[in-house]
């Protein structure tokens, strides 16, 4: 059983060695293309890590 | 691949795949090698891939090849099927209940069909499903509840179909779901608090279904959701405090009709790179902890009932790109600490009741592309130093109350497609000459400088608007005549000038301006004879009625009926 958060708020992933041995492994916003071929005005975005061209799981 | 004899009899999986091609429609070009009279060697068809041992079939990939027709309930006799995927076809009919035969199966994928009717309870036969994505059919009847019976299923993607009634409760009890894409059907109810037991969900998205109710108070417990988006529902209420629990990246509430204030707790966010409260009955002010919000990149708080002024703290979302506080009632005046937002790329303050000048620090925001101010109360001129906004593309400062003159430096905005600064008729106006250089905006597409007190000739450096579409230049004060510069203009859909002093003849070389639609001269002080040749001779005499000197073709005129001069 996992004890709810009890602190408030967010911040964006640390990224801390989420990218292997690549560096400088950095957050970014990364656009995710939901279901719907009609272009949208903006499309829900996620956290990613990026290393040049690379995106890891924060 | 082994090789088959030429006419071998087929197996009981080659004969199934021979009756899935035949209820296949369009299958002439693309499905020319199933084809068991020249080759038995069904791995080797296309889309077809075999097991390297048991030569049975493990995946079956027929997209995009424009297949029509329906899918034959024989898919069901291939057993060791891991794979389906028939996406972007043009397949109809249902989807056959045998599916549920295709018991090894982890991926199905018969996104962007035709297909429609309920989607078959046999799909729980499917053990070992993984992935589920029936997006962008046809699809009626509800969610089966079912679906909760398979143990490993990761994507259920459902969006754009017809599905209807609640979504069942039992879908949220799966801790392994990961993507749960409802949007664009009917499906109603209410969200269930039971929601935030999808601990390993992080895309949950309900958008533009008929969802009602409020959004559970246990919303903070779904911290596993990186983009929560149940926009253009019919969710009522206030937006709870313990949204603040959450760790979204994109939280889209848009298009419902949530009351209240904005929770302060949102401030501190700091994972949100998209909020949208847009559209909905939210009062009070946009709280100043927003400023806090620096990672964000864009926010939509349009739409809603907003009062108080627009807090200067904003000026700290150093990441925001797209700010719409458009359509509120928000008062005061615009802060200056917007000009320390470089990212921004559009700014629609449009519909609220600001006033005092555009402060000149906006020409900071050098990415700036959209900039809208209609429909305030604000004063002054436009700041000389917006021609520093090489980026800007649509302006539209109408419906205020500036005044002054319309700046030289204007025509440095070298990008600009929008020009829209008309007034309306009872406020106060830009006056002086128009100035010569608004010529230089090569790739405006539309020039609206109606309802001022413009005065001087039309520029005949309008005639390097080489993309125009509209120009609209009513209710001024100008004189002078039409320059014929204007006959280059091949893109002009719609010259308005009506109600100016504007005198003289009307250029032939207007007619060379085949793009031309809706014209509209009325009421000057033109004379001479209407051209009587080529678009002209489809313009009604409304669009020449109140010159009394001009002749044309219509009862009334002070010529007769205009003969070719």
């Amino acid at each position: 059983v996992t004890h709810q958060k009890s602190r408030l708020g967010s911040s964006p992933p640390s990224c801390r060695s989420k990218c292997g041995r690549c560096s400088p492994c950095k957050a970014v916003h990364v656009p995710i293309q939901p279901g719907v071929s009609i272009p949208l005005e903006y499309y829900p975005e996620a956290w990613r890590c990026k290393c040049g061209n690379h995106l890891f799981m924060p | 691949a082994v090789l088959f004899p030429l006419g071998s009899p087929l197996n009981d999986e080659g004969k199934a795949l021979m009756s899935i091609k035949a209820s296949f429609s369009n299958v002439a070009n693309v499905l020319l090698d199933w084809n068991d009279a020249h080759d038995g060697d069904f791995c080797s068809w296309r889309g077809v891939f075999c097991d390297n041992v048991s030569l049975s079939v493990a995946s079956l990939n027929l997209s995009n090849l424009n297949l029509g027709g329906e899918i034959s309930p024989a898919i069901g006799d291939l057993g060791n099927l891991e794979s389906i995927d028939l996406q972007g076809n043009k397949l109809t009919g249902q989807i056959p209940d045998e599916i549920g035969n295709c018991a090894s199966l982890i991926h199905l994928d018969l996104s962007d069909n035709l297909l429609y009717g309920d989607i078959p309870f046999s799909v729980s036969k499917l053990k070992k499903l993984e992935l589920l994505n029936l997006k962008n059919n046809q699809l009626t009847g509800p969610i089966p509840t079912t679906l909760t019976q398979i143990p490993n299923l990761k994507t259920i993607d459902l969006a754009q179909n017809e599905l209807s009634g609640e979504i069942p409760r039992l879908i949220y009890w799966n801790e392994v779901l990961q993507y749960l894409g409802l949007r664009g059907n009917s499906l109603t109810g209410s969200l269930s608090p039971d929601m935030c037991q999808l601990t390993g969900l992080w895309y949950f998205d309900v958008r533009g279904n008929n969802l009602t109710g409020k959004i559970p108070d246990s919303i903070g417990n779904c911290t596993s959701f990186e983009i929560l988006d149940v926009s253009y529902n019919q969710i009522t209420g206030e937006i709870p405090y313990n949204i603040g629990f959450l760790q979204v990246a994109t939280l889209s509430l848009q298009g419902n009709r949530l009351t209240g204030k904005i929770p302060e707790v949102i401030g501190l966010m700091q994972a949100l790179a998209v909020l949208d409260l847009s559209e909905n009955e939210l009062v009070g002010p946009i709280p100043p902890i927003f400023g806090n919000l620096s990672y964000t990149g864009k926010l939509y708080l349009h739409g809603n009932k907003l009062t108080g002024s627009i807090p200067p703290e904003l000026g700290n979302m150093s990441k925001l790109s797209y700010l719409q506080l458009n359509d509120n009632k928000l008062v005061g005046r615009i802060p200056a600490e917007l000009g320390k937002l470089e990212q921004l790329f559009e700014l629609n303050l449009a519909n609220n009741v600001l006033e005092g000048p555009i402060p000149h620090d906006i020409s900071s925001c050098t990415a700036l592309n959209q900039f809208n101010v209609h429909g305030n109360r604000l004063t002054g001129s436009i700041p000389l130093t917006f021609r520093n906004l090489q980026s800007l593309t649509y302006l539209n400062l109408s419906r205020n109350y500036f005044s002054g003159r319309i700046a030289i430096e204007l025509g440095g905005i070298i990008n600009l497609d929008t020009l829209w600064v008309h007034r309306d008729l009872s406020s106060n106006n830009f006056s002086g000459p128009v100035p010569a250089s608004v010529g230089d905006l090569e790739h405006l597409l539309t020039l609206n400088l109606s309802g001022n007190h413009l005065n001087g000739s039309l520029p005949a450096e309008f005639g390097n608007l080489r993309s125009v579409q509209t120009i609209d230049m009513s209710f001024n004060y100008l004189s002078g005549s039409i320059p014929g510069e204007l006959g280059q203009l091949q893109n002009l859909a719609a010259l308005i000038l009506n109600n100016n002093f504007l005198n003289g003849t009307i250029p032939d070389q207007l007619t060379n301006c085949f793009s031309l639609a809706t014209l509209n001269f009325s009421y000057n002080n033109l004379s001479g004879v209407v051209p009587p040749m080529r678009n002209f001779s489809r313009f009604l005499p409304d669009s020449f009625t109140g010159n009394p000197l001009l002749c044309g073709n219509w009862l009334g005129s002070i010529c007769s009926p205009a003969t070719k001069s």
